[in-house]
């Protein structure tokens, strides 16, 4: 009933339903519940990513400290950081990269992204969405149209967040909220950490669980065969996937992150960047569609310089990690891995040697899924104030990290009202970040 | 909803095209004596000399698909009434006819209305019968007009009778034929402006997105002819109209495809659109904004349509009247749309053809307005099996006067147990007690069922379900820095006092809607303080109150509904005047009348009037605006706001609103029992806003009583409440039973222990159980905010969490029945006694007593059972 993979249409769908009785209905209800999808035409791209893992870096991290450095710009614009040599030739990072310079020839660096959000709330509903904010709808994240698509595999959640929602934009819009993400609620660098109400209380033991599962059945079962509602289907399919997920070992080991490996664990590092990403890997490697997580806070309005010192190391070792380490295990040609933020920071330092709110062109990150490893997409010229060369909108990013995903944006969802919206309008697939 | 993708409406265009060229057309007399005979020569020499002449030719040619429609109609002009062999009506079984429109004004000789006769059965089928009835013309006087297929066209000046007879059935209307002079030429607001919407110009997609597309912008559904026209005329000074050479403009070029357009072609040379668009740069695009006349209203006709069969049709007409009196056929110029395609398609010329049975809303927009009709589609087979039971009460009536229109027979009610769980958790949060369920078995009265809802009314613990109704609207929430815990806390105890005080709604709406004063002492000015946006406050109070959202209106005209962005703005003013100051006390804020501020419309810059929404521009007088506007939201002749209260007051009994979502009340959503809501608006009204006699008419009334087990006939009912829907019980009133029934408190934060879920204050307070299960954060005043949308993790919590599995033991009551001495198959008795109020089956009580095993104090086992019950959707969900 949910995340079916083959496209029911409305019309089919009221259809089938006519046939059994009355087929009384007032379109949108059952449009919005049974098959959110419309009716136009579109062709699916062939599947090139398995599962995407999404870092969300939350505040809008500078492009300039990070992954855009401008070392020959006036030291207003250029701040007090060094640019490195990157493993792509001639292309530099900042000083603070240096390990995920080293495996620079494993990513694709857009340098020329660019919107019109400036705000925090709007600029993340644009970059999770693909959609300009409207005041009239809420857009599903691209982790819950992944979700609404394939539904769950191997018994894992399709979306899952990791520690939790990065924004109440992370969810799934004018989706049902079946399709919202599954969070983990416990952050895996914490001591003790654990996901809440996957394993089985204390005392509760596999043959007492079984036991319970067998008078659930005995008490269920009249009113289940008596009443055709739709919430109590969806209640049932929910009940069955918690069964599934808690009944399949290997889908419960992944939020396991004590399983991994001590030596592997400090590879990506024990800190927030580390732990977070090796979780996520854990959950793509066992069968999670689309992992998101967030680290840290980059709003730096103020010490810019102080603040990037601060929190990126971190998120350099274990961004570097996980790009190896899924490149070892086989998996990068599958996983997409995205780094993306809210916006980029003004280009000139202000006087508190921070940065403030800058849409007009900031960076984003890829690696594996298709992208072309080792290759930078646009420039934001000399002072990176605007695009200086192919813009790319969060549009096509979003559209292209879709078509990598085998979903075509111009696929249209039933919104309420019975309104047919595109899963993403507007946006190309940019070739030139492909292979 | 469809925005007019390019595949869909050149598909049209095609159709279109076909049926044009269809070789035999009928056509009016006066037709052939201004056709010219190439259209390349007539477009470049002869249009500026006589451009009403083609005007005529062609809005005649575009009534000809119309005339081959109805193709063998019966021609009768003045006073020769024509027999016709062709179509003997079978008008026998009718009861009723009705022309429509019921008035007909003719304004040039090139004018044409089409006119629709529509026939009711006994049963209330209804019927087109336009090409059926006989058309002649009542009365005395010189011929004045001329009706050929349903279409009538003038003749001469005067006024007539226009009349359709259908064996002993006649109807009439009348005709004005205010001139017949030739038109003069196409006007931008007039004539031009309509084509952008109807050929899906303007439309969010395409040129109406807000930047335009491929570099060429309208405002979206033409919300700024005055900028469009500066866009088409002096924006890229003649890059988009040619006025020497009309057809080389490239805004035609583009429509026609002439050149590569992403859109598409759009229509042809040949239409009325092409023409409008022409003439009016042959004639020097000019501007009319000064003189233009507005459109005032639009109707569709038919008001309602009956169809029995899936291949039942009845055409839809369309008439604009401008405020200069005009009134003018926009059925080719409207946009046509159904809510429902499965039950009733539309096409672009508004043709309504049936399809399976159920119930659709056909709307048309023209200019800002959007009106629409209800179209049922039945199948010949139904029938309609009246209740068992006399009706309860008025709410009856009107349920089952629409059932039977639909055919659509109700289920039977529900047990005396069922009634209880069911109308316990809907009006006190909470499962019903030993002692009510004693007390229901014992009163043998046929009142029963009303004594019960007394009780439940009069008891504090409704006041907790409807206070929690209140704060979910009123955004009952703390917010660091924003609103602190205890001016949060007190605007909760504001409500709850009222709610519990029983004051009436309206006196309480208008008390927080013109509140001034401290947060302390006057705690409902949180309504102004949680959020200080003047125009969000302007959506809220319109959207909470009125059930209205307005939020489009602010950057374009509500594409669905009426609302402009004048009438945004203009409401906006009333909140334009707010101001807030801090006191000593960093929690308490002062909200106070500033006297001074305005809203400004952006397209014009211009400070806009308060005005009401769909109301008056009312007097000020120097006083607090929203004293003003809060007697007009709160006043019983508000149309909205009587009947979004109990339109909420019904979808809090029944599952489901009348008008569904309850806040988005638009034309394009329409009721789906107009006279029930109505109705209830009245008796609330006449109740004085007391909501709890309103809540007592919706649950002694039998539309709440019926099952929810469905018949083959009514399983797809959900709107119509031919059956009691399923639904889970609210996040809060949930926790709340699964803590009655295990009889282990919540610790909730903040509260002391034993406090109900239903007390928590703060939106943004609670506990995981609650926010799994979908309380509502009071973020914004939506509806949608508290919801009772499954999801995984309320699955994995109800199996493995705490709530579910610590209560039990936390309880001990598996143990303590067990130690009185209760024997296994009487603790499972207790335990589905005490959670789903009935006893369990022969087969239940085996299989759990299987599962004990020869245990003689078998607790592991009958917690397991308990844990089951708990976690089964029968008492998940109320039902």
């Amino acid at each position: 009933m949910f995340g079916h993979t083959s496209p029911v249409s409305r019309r089919g769908f009221l259809t089938v339903g006519a046939v059994g009785g009355l087929g009384l209905t007032l379109g949108d209800w059952f449009a919005l519940r049974h098959a959110a999808a419309a009716e136009n035409e579109y062709v699916s791209p062939p599947v090139k990513a398995q599962s995407v893992i999404h870092i969300f870096l939350p505040g809008g991290i500078s492009a300039q400290e990070s992954f855009d450095p401008k070392p020959l710009a006036p030291i207003e614009y250029r701040g007090e950081l060094r640019a490195i040599p990157t493993k792509i030739a001639g292309e530099q990072f900042s000083e603070l990269l240096p390990r995920t310079a080293g495996i620079a020839d494993k990513l694709t660096v857009v340098r020329s992204l660019t919107h019109s959000e400036a705000a925090h709330e709007r600029g993340v509903q644009n970059m999770l969405t693909g959609y300009r904010p409207s005041p009239a709808l809420e857009f599903p994240s691209l982790g819950s149209i992944v979700s609404h698509e394939f539904g769950p595999r191997k018994n894992l959640p399709a979306y899952i967040c990791v520690p939790n929602m990065p924004s109440p934009y992370a969810g799934p819009g004018y989706l049902s909220a079946a399709y919202a993400p599954f969070s983990l609620g416990d952050d895996p660098a914490r001591n003790g950490f654990k996901v809440r109400d996957l394993n089985l209380p204390g005392g509760v033991d596999e043959a007492r669980f079984t036991r319970r599962r067998e008078a659930l059945a005995a008490v269920n079962q009249s009113f289940v065969d008596r009443t055709q509602a739709d919430g109590v289907a969806a209640m049932n399919s929910f009940y069955q996937r918690a069964f599934d997920l808690i009944g399949s070992e290997s889908a419960r080991e992944a939020f396991n992150i004590d399983a991994e490996d001590g030596k592997m664990r400090d590879r990506y590092g024990r800190h927030q960047a580390g732990q977070r990403m090796l979780m996520a890997r854990r959950l793509v490697e066992a069968g999670a569609r689309f992992v998101t997580l967030s680290y840290g806070g980059w709003d730096h309005h103020v010490q810019v310089t102080g603040n990037m010192r601060r929190l990126m190391p971190a998120f350099d070792q274990a961004f570097a990690a996980l790009v190896s380490d899924l490149d070892e295990r086989g998996l990068l040609d599958d996983t997409l891995v995205l780094v993306s933020t809210e916006f980029g920071r003004t280009p000139k330092l202000n006087q508190d040697g921070g940065r403030d709110h800058w849409a007009k062109v900031f960076s984003v990150v890829a690696a594996g899924g298709g992208m072309r490893r080792g290759m930078v997409v646009g420039s934001s010229g000399a002072t990176a104030t605007e695009p200086e060369d192919t813009p790319v909108s969060p549009e096509d990013l979003a559209t292209t990290v879709l078509h990598q995903l085998g979903i075509p944006a111009e696929k249209e969802l039933m919104a309420p009202g019975a309104r047919p919206i595109e899963i993403v309008k507007g946006g190309q697939v940019r070739r030139e970040m492909l292979t | 909803m469809k925005f007019a993708g390019p595949q869909r409406k050149s598909q049209v265009v095609v159709d279109f095209l076909r049926e044009s060229t269809n070789p035999a057309p009928r056509r009016s007399p006066e037709l052939s004596c201004n056709q010219a005979p190439k259209v390349d020569f007539r477009r470049k020499s002869t249009t500026l000399l006589a451009p009403w002449a083609l005007q005529l030719r062609l809005r005649l040619a575009s009534f000809a698909l119309w005339a081959a429609v109805y193709s063998p109609a019966p021609i009768a002009h003045a006073e020769e009434p024509a027999e016709s062999a062709a179509s003997p009506p079978v008008a026998a079984e009718f009861v009723e006819l009705a022309v429509y429109p019921p008035q007909v004004r003719l304004e040039h000789g090139a004018d044409a209305q089409r006119v629709i006769a529509v026939a009711t059965r006994a049963d209330g089928v209804t019927v087109d019968v336009t090409s059926q009835v006989q058309w002649s013309r009542a009365g005395e006087g010189p011929e004045l007009l001329a009706v050929d297929a349903g279409v009538v066209t003038p003749r001469a000046v005067g006024n007539a009778l226009l009349q359709a007879q259908l064996g002993e059935l006649t109807a009439a209307t009348d005709v004005q034929v205010a001139a017949v002079d030739p038109p003069g030429a196409p006007e931008f607001r007039h004539d031009v402006m309509p084509v952008f919407m109807r050929a899906g110009c303007n439309a969010g997609g395409c040129h109406g997105a807000a930047l335009g597309k491929d570099g060429f912008q309208l405002s979206l559904f033409g919300y700024d002819p005055a900028g469009d026209y500066y866009r088409l005329t002096r924006q890229l000074s003649t890059r988009r109209i040619n006025r020497a050479l009309p057809d080389d403009s490239l805004l035609l070029q583009k429509a026609i495809a002439g050149v590569p357009h992403t859109g598409g072609k759009r229509f042809t040379p040949d239409d009325e659109y092409y023409a409008a668009i022409h003439d009016w740069i042959a004639a020097g695009a000019g501007d009319d904004a000064e003189q233009a006349a507005t459109v005032e209203s639009l109707q569709i006709y038919p008001p309602q349509a009956v169809l029995e069969g899936s291949d039942a049709a009845q055409q839809f007409i369309a008439v604009a009247t401008y405020s200069d009196g005009e009134q003018r056929d926009v059925t080719d110029l409207a946009v046509f749309l159904s809510n429902n395609d499965a039950s009733a398609a539309v096409g672009d010329s508004g043709l309504v053809t049936a399809a399976n049975a159920g119930e659709a809303f056909v709307t048309a927009r023209f200019d800002v307005h959007t009106v629409g009709s209800q179209v049922l589609s039945l199948s010949p087979e139904a029938k309609y099996e009246p209740p068992a039971e006399p009706p309860a009460n008025f709410i009856d009536e009107l349920v089952e006067a629409k059932l039977s229109k639909l055919r659509v027979s109700p289920s039977g009610l529900c047990t005396d147990d069922e009634f209880l769980r069911r109308v316990t958790i809907d009006l006190a949060g909470r499962l019903p007690t030993a002692e009510e369920r004693a007390a229901l078995h014992d009163d043998q009265s046929p009142e029963r069922r009303e004594h019960v809802v007394d009780a439940l009314l009069a008891s504090p613990d409704f006041v907790d379900v409807w206070a929690l109704k209140w704060a979910e609207i009123l955004l009952v929430r703390s917010e660091p820095n924003r609103v602190e815990y205890k001016p949060m806390y007190l605007y909760w105890q504001w409500i709850r006092n009222h709610v519990a005080a029983g004051t009436p709604a309206d006196a309480m709406v208008r008390e927080l809607i013109s509140a001034s004063g401290s947060s302390f002492l006057e705690p409902e000015v949180n309504f102004y303080q949680i959020e200080p946006d003047a125009k969000k406050i302007a959506e809220n109070a319109a959207q909470a109150f009125l059930g209205i959202r307005v939020q489009c209106a602010q950057c374009h005209n509500h594409p669905f509904d009426r609302w402009t962005m004048d009438d945004y703005y203009s409401f906006a003013a009333f909140f334009s005047q707010i101001a807030r100051k801090r006191t000593e006390d960093y929690r308490e804020i002062l909200v106070f009348n500033r006297g001074g501020g305005e809203s400004t419309l952006p397209v014009t810059g211009k400070a806009m009037p308060p005005k009401f929404l769909g109301g008056e521009q009312p007097e000020i007088n120097r006083r607090d605006r929203r004293e003003v506007v809060a007697e007009w939201i709160a006043s019983p002749d508000n149309p909205y706001f009587a009947a979004n209260l109990a339109n909420r007051a019904w979808s809090h009994m029944l599952g489901v609103g009348i008008v569904e979502p309850v806040d988005d009340v638009r034309v394009s959503n329409p009721p789906s029992n107009p006279e029930l809501l109505d109705a209830l608006a009245a008796r609330l009204v006449k109740h004085e806003f007391d909501i709890r006699k309103l809540l007592r008419d919706i649950a002694t009334s039998y539309a709440y009583q019926r099952t929810v087990e469905t018949t083959a006939g009514n399983a797809h009912d959900q709107r119509n409440f031919a059956h009691a829907l399923v639904r889970r019980i609210p996040a809060e009133a949930l926790l709340d039973c699964v803590s009655q029934a295990t009889g282990a408190p919540e610790r909730l934060p903040g509260l002391p222990p034993g406090a109900r879920a239903l007390e928590v204050a703060d939106g943004n307070g609670g506990n995981y159980f609650l926010t799994a299960f979908g309380r509502s954060k009071r973020t914004t005043v939506c509806a949608c905010e508290a919801s009772a949308e499954p999801t995984l993790s309320q699955a994995l919590h109800m199996l493995n969490g705490n709530t579910v599995h610590g209560k039990i033991t936390q309880g001990g009551l598996v143990k303590t029945w067990l130690e009185e001495g209760r024997t296994p198959a009487e603790v499972i008795a207790a335990i589905y006694d005490r959670c789903l109020g009935r006893a369990p089956s022969e087969a239940e009580s085996q299989q759990l007593l299987a599962l004990c095993g020869d245990n003689e104090k078998p607790v592991a086992e009958l917690e397991d059972a308990f844990w089951a019950v708990l976690n089964s959707r029968e008492f998940l969900f109320n039902h």
